[in-house]
């Protein structure tokens, strides 16, 4: 998105829009050959319309799929394709290496390694150049692996869509390690395990008895009748098991949170809640925004008042975060999202009353409040999507300490709102927001009729003054009266040639386009054509024309029913390009 | 507007007048035998001197080959002759008392209604601006009239106002030159474009070189009398003291064509008229509010040099123009070569308005696809020159009379092609008037043979080699040379065998070799400036040519998409690529939204439905340019929308689609679009590897090569 409000610049191409460079795309790397030479056909439609300025990649492609094609029809002897392959390779190697040459000639070799071409393909093509002439296999190797780098480094990047991730990153340096160290390592890691079950058993029983101290606690408390009551500070027993835990949570943190994360500990099971006599059915709550059923959080809250501090917290949202990852049972993610709401709430900067409320009830969580790497919540929450993520993110976004712009927020919570295909609420802006992010047709379309009324008004005001101040005023379709009409048409008579008297508005339609003309990148294919030969026409020939009859082989579309998408082929692109990933 | 209606009706009387006498040659030699005759005989002269008045508005040009020895020898016919020769200048005065009945014409009446309307406009005249500047000795005397906007430009003999811009200019008093065309009273308006691509264009006063007869008084009167006529208030003491019997008088108008207007719509054309980058650095414009009000900016300094000619440049100007004046025994075929960037096209420009001063018409035929004359480029043509060329090639596009179109910028692909377009042209080479043959810059390898074959297929008589620097830039093509070479197509005769020779020898005539030293600034060096690149000169006359398609009345520029198109069923003409190979089912990919030649096949065209795919390249006449707007699959019909004229258009069935792509500017910029513009896209990135197009770096050193 930062690039193209860098440069906004309109370059001629050509392909009619990106429909028909994705369907070229398509075909030329569908392995098809009949697929491949339509692509072919169509590029060599591209090269009449630029010329000597046609893409070099575009122009190596066509070569080295052209060599593919020729190979699997089986009719060419070995040698022949060798010497195919071999210009195509050779041209290849040495028209995209051209750009980096400087003044003084250098090395192909290193040029090649700057933008990722293997020396053995350089080798290949010095072997085609000046040695003896490779066999078939590593001609048809070389032409698999470069037609592979063009769609890397070229079709896939071009046009907007750089979705492929850095070449760089793919696997190429792989630690290459001593034997004797990764046993060594082995038995380390075999050790560390070890101690990680034997810390992570006695969590578990260490929480379980917490569990049961605070069960006694509860029953206490119903039989007193005040179950809603104040729950009394903790007794020693509890506290000698709050030590415990506090060092568990210096020794082994990570499997701490492990084991809270599991069923049947911050995560209820449904017989925790009936014996604290919550109703475990999923009717009752609202998945959209979760809330912790207080006696379930006062369950919890010594132990959380004791690991309190903001790595701990830190840890644990992120933990929380990581499990609403794994796509949990609804139950599990209610949980989860209201603890999650929880803390927040809790660490909440605003006085609200429910705070407030609260630090009253003791029911907080923190003393202090604590900070948070709000980016990281905010990614976090945007990556794990639950019914409740619009719900969490409106608690992050309120709370932050360095708030979003209020459009980006907007943004954020109607995309939220879309992925959960949550109900809206009050989330939803005005019409028409430009810098809001096409997600849906609805979009789109508002989108495409702001953009262009955007682009005129910014056409009209940097241009000069005197021409274009007319422009609003007067009508720039041409109009010819009806005597000029048949005035020209007349002069035309005798000839297949007439003035188009459709009534159509030319003024809406860009050079290249007619009413009714498809979006569809096969919408110019001819059927049938005839071929023309005409004899020089110096020599005064008594022979007549020759005319061939031919009919071109139908066109495989790949476009499904006739009763067309209802998104056209532009539509999608243009989908495609807003896309964001976060 | 009138005026420019006379003229070109006189130029087409003319052009009869000219077939009317058969070669032009002729009749220029039967006057200056009237001339000669009249010195003896007054009966002989009379009947001269009523061929001149009946010829007198068609060829005002030619003035001054009689005007000059009359009245030398009679004075009682001065009074006549001043009558007749100017004229232009004595309605103004609003006399007509002095005109002999006899001479009014039916184009002096259309004269002097002008003039009328020109001086009722006159009386409600308002603020008139004088101007006189002083700066580096540079003065020029100017004042511009608000009522009827337009600007009076005093200058005194030998003065030079070299400048950028354009305006209309009409020579009032005396006679100025400008790129080698002599302008004098009585003439037509013509006009002139200096756009800062090109060097500069000079107004040079000549000053009053007619019938010292009068003596200066009555002619420092008449002078003044004229500025009083166009200037509608006083003008001021400083202009009319500078006016003399020998100074020149001149009139400049804002210039205001569908050209103009249309290049000046695009914001990246908005400075076509302005000073280049080199001249503002060097703050070489002269502030003149009378001449900025009419679109011209006068340089001064280094940057006014003009057109820089050297002592052999003149001298190859002055031989050829010798060599039409009937020192050489046939019409002269000048072939004009050089490496790029060396002179050619200008020098060509020079020497036709010098031949324009002496004769009516010159015959231009281009070789050069890529900086062509008069048509777009990738057209070689054939035109007939009758006005002079006061600009660069954008500036004054033609129709030429026979054309083809190759369709790329440079031959290389096909010479045979190439040549055989070239031959099929010559053949209209009427050979009444000089013959100017233009070609490419390309000199060096096949490029140097085809100049060898040029000189031979033409008989070329002479042969005008411009370099520059002190190396020629390719070897000399002197007869003797001439004698051995070898070209793409000709071959050196035979050696004949001494015995046969004089027989053979008398048809190979050879041709008068002339060497050019380029002298200017930066001969040999391609533009680098705005406007300057080839490319750029390219699109321009693309742009001037579909620029046509405006209307001729002042209005809003209509974009290219916003024009009713022409329709044409798909088998009714063929459609070719020139260029490369297509897929004829994906024809249509190629030829939407491009622009194709618009030729004419001797054969019928009839498809059995669907396109008619040409298997090979014809070579055949073309008509003009036209952009395929649209391609409608569903009736089978091409929208193609052009400049050429209903009736021409009749004859088109072969649409040739070349490597000539529609500027860039007409695909991104247009008005009025909703939605995405096909063939335009906003996403193409050229960080990627292999975006760009193929690149050659030219004189890339080996590393060996370096340490020697």
């Amino acid at each position: 998105m930062k690039k193209k409000t860098a440069r906004k610049t309109r370059h001629v191409v050509a392909w009619m829009n990106k429909a028909e460079y994705e369907h070229v795309l398509e075909y030329l790397f569908s392995k098809e050959p009949a697929l491949q030479k339509h692509a072919l056909h169509r590029i060599s439609a591209w090269k009449g319309r630029l010329g000597q300025s046609t893409p070099v990649a575009v122009d190596s492609t066509a070569d080295l799929v052209r060599c593919q094609v020729l190979d699997s029809t089986g009719q060419l002897e070995g040698n022949d394709l060798v010497l195919l392959y071999g210009m195509a390779l050779v041209r290849f190697v040495n028209l995209i290496t051209e750009r980096q040459q400087k003044k003084i000639a250098r090395p192909l070799r290193s040029l090649a390694r700057n933008i990722n071409i293997p020396a053995w393909v350089v080798n290949l093509r010095h072997d085609l150049t000046h040695r003896r002439l490779p066999s078939l296999k590593w001609c048809r190797k070389g032409c698999g692996f470069v037609l592979d780098w063009l769609h890397q480094q070229y079709w896939s990047r071009q046009m907007g869509s750089q979705l492929t991730e850095d070449w760089n990153s793919s696997s190429e340096e792989e630690d290459e390690e001593d034997e004797e160290e990764f046993v060594k390592r082995h038995e380390e890691e075999l050790i560390r395990r070890q101690k990680e079950i034997e810390a992570h058993k006695q969590i578990r029983e260490l929480l379980i008895s917490y569990e049961q101290e605070q069960f006694r606690t509860y029953e206490e408390l119903v039989k007193q009748g005040g179950q809603h009551g104040k729950w009394p500070n903790a007794s020693t027993d509890l506290s000698w098991i709050l030590t415990q835990i506090k060092h568990y949570d210096t020794e082994a943190r990570d499997i701490l949170l492990d084991v809270l994360m599991q069923d049947g500990f911050l995560i209820p099971t449904a017989e925790q809640l009936e014996s604290l006599d919550i109703d475990p059915s999923e009717d009752s709550v609202d998945m959209f925004s979760p809330c912790l059923p207080r006696v379930f959080l006062h369950f919890w809250l010594p132990c959380l008042k004791m690991l309190n501090s903001s790595v701990f917290m830190n840890l644990l949202l992120d933990k929380l975060f990581a499990e609403l990852l794994n796509e949990p049972s609804s139950h599990r993610t209610y949980y989860i999202a209201s603890w999650i709401s929880n803390i927040f709430l809790c660490n909440s900067k605003s006085e609200l009353k429910a705070h407030k409320r609260l630090k009253i009830a003791k029911e907080s969580i923190f003393m202090n409040r604590l900070k948070f790497p709000w980016q990281n919540l905010i990614s976090a929450c945007l990556n794990a999507p639950c019914p409740a993520t619009p719900f969490l993110l409106r608690q992050i976004l309120s709370d932050m300490d360095k708030p979003l712009p209020q459009d980006a927020q907007q943004n954020l919570l109607q995309l939220c709102n879309i992925y959960t295909q949550g109900y809206h609420g009050n989330a939803s802006p005005g019409p028409s927001d430009p810098a809001q992010p096409v997600y849906t047709l609805q979009n789109l379309q508002e989108r495409l009729k702001s953009n262009t009324s955007q682009s005129r008004d910014a056409q009209s005001s940097n241009h000069t003054t005197r021409t274009v101040q007319a422009l609003p005023t007067e009508d720039l379709q041409e109009k010819l009266s009806a005597e000029t009409i048949q005035e020209r048409n007349f002069a035309l008579r005798g000839s297949a040639w007439s003035v188009c008297t459709d009534r159509v508005p030319w003024k809406q339609y860009p050079l290249g386009k007619v009413p009714g003309q498809p979006e569809d990148p096969t919408c110019l294919m001819v059927e049938c054509y005839s071929t023309f030969t005409v004899f020089d026409q110096q020599v005064e020939l008594d022979q007549l024309p020759q005319h061939h009859g031919n009919r071109s082989v139908p066109l495989q579309s790949r476009a499904s029913g006739s009763d067309g998408p209802l998104w056209t082929h532009s539509d999608l692109s243009r989908v495609k390009a807003g896309l964001k990933l976060f | 507007m009138k005026v420019h209606k006379v003229s070109s009706q006189s130029q087409h009387e003319q052009r009869n007048a000219t077939k009317h006498h058969g070669k032009n040659k002729w009749r220029k030699k039967i006057h200056s035998m009237d001339s000669t005759l009249i010195k003896t005989s007054a009966g002989t002269a009379k009947l001269g001197q009523q061929i001149a008045k009946k010829e007198k508005p068609k060829l005002k040009r030619l003035k001054k080959s009689y005007t000059k020895p009359i009245p030398k020898n009679s004075c009682a016919e001065e009074k006549n002759v001043k009558a007749t020769s100017v004229t232009f200048a004595h309605v103004h005065t609003n006399g007509g008392t002095e005109l002999d009945d006899s001479s009014i014409s039916v184009d002096s009446q259309e004269w002097s209604e002008y003039a009328k309307s020109l001086q009722n406009g006159m009386e409600g005249s308002t603020s008139p601006t004088t101007d006189q500047m002083e700066e580096g000795g540079l003065q020029f005397h100017a004042h511009f009239d608000h009522t009827h906007n337009h600007a009076v430009l005093v200058m005194k003999q030998g003065q030079v106002l070299c400048f950028r811009g354009r305006c209309l200019l009409t020579c009032l008093y005396g006679h100025v030159e400008v790129l080698g065309f002599t302008i004098e009273e009585g003439q037509q308006p013509y006009p002139l474009f200096s756009p800062p691509s090109h060097c500069p264009l000079t107004i040079t006063a000549l000053g009053n070189n007619s019938p010292s007869g009068k003596n200066q008084k009555e002619g420092q009167l008449e002078a003044k009398a004229i500025v009083r006529k166009y200037i509608s208030s006083e003008p001021s003491k400083m202009l009319m003291n500078e006016v003399d019997s020998d100074s020149c008088v001149v009139l400049l108008e804002p210039l205001d064509t569908p050209l103009t207007r249309f290049l000046t719509s695009f914001s990246e054309l908005s400075e076509i008229f302005g000073l280049n980058s080199k001249e503002l650095k060097s703050q070489a414009a002269v502030y003149s509010p009378a001449l900025s009000a009419v679109g011209v900016t006068a340089l001064s300094g280094a940057c006014a040099q003009g057109l820089v000619m050297s002592h052999s440049y003149k001298e190859a100007v002055s031989s050829l123009l010798s060599a039409w004046a009937g020192e050489f025994d046939r019409c002269p075929i000048i072939l004009v070569c050089g490496g790029k960037s060396a002179g050619k096209s200008t020098f060509n420009r020079y020497l036709i308005n010098s031949l324009l001063n002496h004769t009516v018409s010159v015959e231009y035929l281009e070789c050069d696809l890529g900086q062509t004359e008069f048509t777009p480029p990738g057209c070689l043509s054939l035109n007939t020159v009758t006005e002079p060329l006061l600009g660069p090639p954008f500036t004054h596009l033609r129709d030429p009379e026979h054309m083809v179109y190759y369709g790329q910028a440079d031959c290389q692909a096909d010479i045979d092609r190439y040549l055989e377009s070239l031959k099929s042209l010559c053949r209209h080479i009427s050979g009444e008037s000089p013959v100017i043959i233009n070609t490419m810059g390309w000199i060096r390898g096949y490029g140097f043979q085809i100049l060898v074959d040029l000189i031979r297929l033409f008989s070329v008589t002479h042969v005008v080699q411009l370099s520059y620097g002190i190396a020629p830039q390719c070897q000399l093509l002197t007869p003797e040379f001439l004698r051995t070479a070898h070209g793409w197509q000709t071959h050196p005769p035979t050696t004949p065998s001494l015995t046969e020779e004089p027989a053979s020898h008398s048809s190979i005539r050879s041709h008068v070799f002339l060497s050019v030293q380029s002298e200017f600034e930066s001969a040999g060096t391609s533009g680098e400036m705005q406007y300057q690149r080839s490319n750029e000169q390219r699109d321009l006359a693309l742009l001037s040519y579909i620029s046509k398609l405006q209307s001729p009345e002042p209005g809003p520029i209509r974009p290219l998409h916003c024009f009713i198109p022409y329709q044409v069923p798909h088998s009714a003409v063929a459609i070719g690529v020139t260029h490369c190979e297509v897929a004829p089912n994906n024809i249509f990919y190629a030829a939407n939204a491009s622009i194709v030649g618009l030729c004419c096949l001797s054969e019928k065209v009839m498809g059995r439905g669907g396109p008619v795919v040409l298997s090979q390249t014809p070579i055949c006449q073309c008509v003009g340019l036209g952009v395929l707007r649209g391609v409608d699959m569903g009736r089978g019909l091409y929208f193609l929308v052009t400049p050429v004229a209903p009736s021409v258009l009749k004859h088109v069935n072969c649409l040739l689609l070349g490597e000539i792509t529609l500027p860039k500017i007409l695909l991104t910029k247009q008005h009025g679009i909703e939605g995405d513009l096909p063939y335009v896209t906003m996403d193409y990135s050229f960080e990627v590897q292999g975006a760009g197009k193929l690149h050659i770096y030219k004189g890339m050193t080996r590393p060996s090569f370096i340490n020697n």
